[in-house]
């Protein structure tokens, strides 16, 4: 796999008004992003995502450390803007303009003009579902529609690379699984996506490899199969007591849900399945399915980003 | 030639983005329809003074010059206002609404940028400072019958004194988030500029004393002199133009100066512009 985007040791100090006032947005962030992937990039509010951003499109420069773009360091060349399509998060776009000026706005910022721009946002808006709103006032779009014009604006030059920022926050389940739909697709057609999100289920659902961020630095990085493994194992039981289910709890097994008379206990990797089965066995509960449990991305955030909050406790 | 055209077509869409949304501004448009009401109620004006005066009404010349006080005030009040505050505006409101990340992140340098926003900006300017002249232009002829193409030229020079005041507001405005720290330097700038002549006069005073003191002050007061824009000069020539009084013959050759003067500080205040812009972190 080809890398579209590298940084190594990447280092941004918002410098404050006072000595001592300096924010370290970023700390030593090396990563590659290669071609085809939708690289999730996760993180805490605060914890960088924004500024990574800001420095791959050249809105901010770097304190330190180097950033490559098709292998490219200078990421404010046309060759490298040409292929990069931004989406910002809660963007504006001008209400007095109709879907399609608006387009041809951003068009005209690609040099282009003429039919080649008039096909092409016919393609981009039929790419995000718009094609029946091109001529409505941006006024009067909903905020799903908004977010897919910004989506087709970004799309316009045919980029290879798509940094996209909050693609699918604030929008309803049918919206996000539009957007959703739109960003595999993008994918399967050869286009790297870097996302940075709070979704963590859309992310899980859509991306190949995950970066988590904590206070500027890369606490985690790798594949959704590497970081989400099969650790814990669910048991479901039926017609059980209190006392028997006290004793489960005694050997280290939660509680995780329970509808009526049916529990589902979580056995935690360290614990034996075998002993759990041979307790359901001796105690004569009826056991109901045995599966193993994936860690979800949100448990695996929470883990990654409160284990950080945790040893910069101890720290301070 | 190609090439030519696709590198400008990118600042020319902003130019033209800028005037679209400059045109709605509710301040912007409250100014000018302010201005126009004034200019446009000027010959109503001198005679409604009469009338409630008593007096037999004035002649000819003085309502005349009644008319070409007020639309001249009119649009030196309105315009400058109109100047300044759109020239304050367009960057920080794009950076505040985070349109400058999605035009940013395209292939448009932030020279480009900043150049595709001024030439937005003068496009506002200009049409303003039009619909005003053609009103002042209609208000004399409806008043003495003869087509005042005179005045053509003082709203040329009146635009190339607003454009010296834009640049330097638009270079302010590169620095700010906010549109209200570069509104208060356009109005300094403007009253500097039109304060600039008692520079003068400080270094000639100064100048008469032997005191090092008094020296040095004069020298500095006589360098400033030099480097702020003098916008008097302007006004006056505008005024020649518009009052065409025999006491007081139109300099004419000092017009093609001034416009230059102007074009020279305006390249001065886009260069100082993208100096403050191009490190500027967004």
């Amino acid at each position: 796999m080809s890398a579209v985007i590298e940084t190594e040791a990447l280092t941004k100090v918002y410098e404050g008004a006072l000595k001592g006032q300096d924010v370290h947005a970023l700390k030593g962030v090396s990563l590659t992003i290669n071609r085809g992937e939708i690289f999730a990039y996760l993180g805490p509010n605060g914890s960088g995502k924004t500024t990574t951003i800001k420095l791959l499109l050249g809105l901010i420069f770097p304190t330190s450390g180097t950033l490559r773009i098709l292998g490219k360091t200078d990421i404010n060349s046309a060759a490298v803007k040409r292929n990069i399509g931004y989406l910002p998060e809660g963007a504006y776009y001008p209400e007095f303009l109709e879907g399609e000026e608006v387009l041809r706005f951003y068009g005209q910022l690609y040099g282009m003009g003429g039919r080649e721009l008039e096909r092409r946002i016919s393609e981009v808006l039929d790419t995000v579902g718009l094609t029946h709103a091109r001529r409505r006032l941006v006024r009067g779009y909903s905020k799903g529609m908004r977010q897919r014009i910004g989506l087709a604006q970004a799309l316009l030059s045919d980029p290879q690379i798509l940094i996209l920022d909050e693609p699918t926050t604030g929008l309803d389940p049918i919206a996000r699984k539009e957007i959703r739909d739109i960003l595999v697709e993008l994918r399967d057609r050869g286009k790297t996506l870097f996302v940075s999100s709070h979704e963590l289920l859309e992310i899980e659902l859509i991306s190949n490899r995950v970066g988590i961020l904590f206070e500027g630095e890369l606490k985690t990085l790798g594949t959704i199969d590497e970081l989400l493994t099969d650790r814990d194992v669910t048991v479901e039981i039926e017609n059980t007591t209190t006392e028997k289910l006290a004793k489960f709890s005694e050997v280290g097994v939660a509680i995780e849900d329970s509808v009526d008379n049916r529990y589902l206990l979580r056995i935690p990797a360290d614990t034996s399945v075998f002993k759990v089965l041979d307790m359901c066995r001796d105690m004569e509960i009826k056991l109901v399915s045995v599966r193993p449990r994936r860690e979800t991305l949100e448990e695996l955030f929470v883990r990654v980003v409160g284990a950080a909050g945790k040893v910069k406790e101890n720290v301070q | 030639m190609t090439n030519l055209l696709t590198y400008l077509r990118g600042p020319w869409a902003i130019a033209v983005y800028t005037w679209r949304e400059g045109m709605r501004k509710k301040t912007l448009v409250g100014f000018l329809i302010l201005s126009l009401l004034v200019i446009f109620g000027s010959n109503f004006v001198t005679a409604f003074l009469y009338e409630s005066g008593g007096s037999e009404g004035p002649t000819s010349d003085v309502d005349t010059k009644l008319i070409k006080d007020i639309c001249i005030t009119a649009i030196a009040i309105f315009g400058i206002l109109i100047t300044i505050f759109i020239s304050a505006s367009v960057v920080p409101t794009e950076v505040e609404n985070k349109v400058i990340y999605t035009v940013l992140s395209k292939p448009v340098r932030r020279f480009q940028y900043l150049f595709g926003k001024f030439v937005g900006v003068q496009l506002i300017v200009l049409l303003n400072l039009c619909l005003m002249g053609i009103l002042f232009f209609f208000a004399l002829y409806f008043k003495e019958r003869v087509w005042p193409t005179l005045l053509l030229w003082s709203l040329l020079v009146t635009y190339f004194e607003f454009l010296i005041v834009s640049a330097f507001t638009f270079a302010v405005s590169c620095t700010a988030s906010s549109s209200v720290l570069p509104t208060i330097a356009g109005l300094f700038i403007y009253i500097t500029g039109y304060l600039c002549e008692y520079l003068k006069d400080t270094a000639e005073r100064a100048g008469q004393t032997t005191q090092v003191l008094d020296a040095l002050i004069g020298k500095i007061a006589y360098g400033l002199y030099f480097v702020l824009p003098n916008l008097k000069a302007f006004s006056r020539i505008e005024k020649q133009i518009v009052y065409a009084q025999p006491n007081d013959p139109v300099q004419a050759e000092l017009i093609p100066q001034l416009i230059l003067l102007s074009l020279v500080y305006c390249f001065a205040g886009y260069i100082l512009a993208y100096w403050i812009f191009r490190r500027r972190e967004l």
